[in-house]
């Protein structure tokens, strides 16, 4: 009887440390989803798509090219800067400081955006 | 040469209204395209080599990369659709625009080969345009060719914004 008890204490402490674990890392992952929520702009016919994007700290934004000649995402005062994004390839920014950021692309003019980094 | 640039204008624009009579077929409207590029490309490694101007460089420079670019994508397309692009007067008017315009840039240098370039890409861009807005786009039966032409014009529009920024900043100095 009383070995059985142990052997339940055993278990029940196993099971509490193993459901703690469990919560624990749950946790961890939640949160590291919450961290990196990852947003696209797509560049297209000379457009950053969508031209304004609203983002949290800590937030990924992924710049696709499309167009068939490269282009850049690059901040007006220097918080950023993709240098040329080649024909289909992508350019990761790790959203990191607070602020409205207007950016374009440094060999087309034309083409404008806004990083709103709350 | 503001003359040169309306004659040459007029031409295209003459062959475009021949063409558009009857509509180009999308194997012309192929020609058209790759002429077209073409023709800037060849302008722009002219531009590259010979001006001594730092944003006429960087502008020429940008003609060849987009230009190359826009051609790439419009010879994958007509590859993949099995569309073999047929010459036809506007695409022979580009290219013998665009060897006329060559001539015309070897015989100059220094200010006067900058504002001859960058004039006669300013004509070519509107002319381009013209001719996408009125012709090409409005006859392309294939969708993704269409798609393509619709694509591409907002690159002919900023290079042409571009092209009339720098015909301001060279009158300037003049």
């Amino acid at each position: 009887m009383r070995r059985t008890d142990r052997r339940d204490y055993a278990l029940l402490f196993a099971t509490a440390m193993a459901l703690g674990l469990l919560l624990s890392n749950t946790a961890r992952v939640a949160a590291a989803t919450l961290k990196s929520v990852t947003h696209t702009v797509v560049i297209d016919g000379m457009r950053f798509e969508p031209q304004v994007l609203a983002v949290k700290v800590g937030d990924t934004v992924i710049w696709t090219n499309h167009d068939p000649f490269p282009h850049t995402a690059t901040a007006q005062h220097g918080q950023f800067d993709s240098h040329e994004i080649a024909p289909g390839r992508s350019w990761k920014y790790v959203a990191r400081k607070a602020g409205v950021f207007d950016y374009a692309c440094a060999l087309h003019s034309t083409m404008v955006g806004t990083l709103r980094v709350e | 040469m503001r003359m040169i640039n309306i004659v040459m204008a007029t031409s295209l624009f003459l062959a475009g209204a021949a063409v558009a009579a009857g509509g180009p077929t999308d194997a012309q409207i192929a020609a058209i395209v790759v002429t077209a590029n073409q023709v800037d490309i060849d302008a722009g490694k002219l531009a590259a080599s010979k001006s001594h101007t730092a944003d006429v460089k960087a502008f020429a420079k940008r003609m060849i990369t987009d230009h190359t670019g826009v051609n790439k994508s419009a010879v994958d397309l007509v590859t993949k659709l099995k569309v073999t692009p047929e010459d036809n007067a506007t695409s022979q008017s580009l290219k013998a625009g665009g060897e006329q315009n060559l001539a015309n840039l070897k015989g100059l240098k220094g200010a006067a080969f900058d504002k001859a370039y960058v004039d006669h890409e300013v004509a070519y861009h509107e002319q381009v345009l013209d001719a996408l807005d009125k012709v090409l786009i409005p006859n392309a039966q294939n969708a993704e060719l269409k798609a393509l032409l619709v694509q591409v014009r907002p690159a002919f529009v900023d290079h042409l914004a571009h092209a009339k920024t720098i015909q301001a900043s060279l009158a300037g100095k003049s």
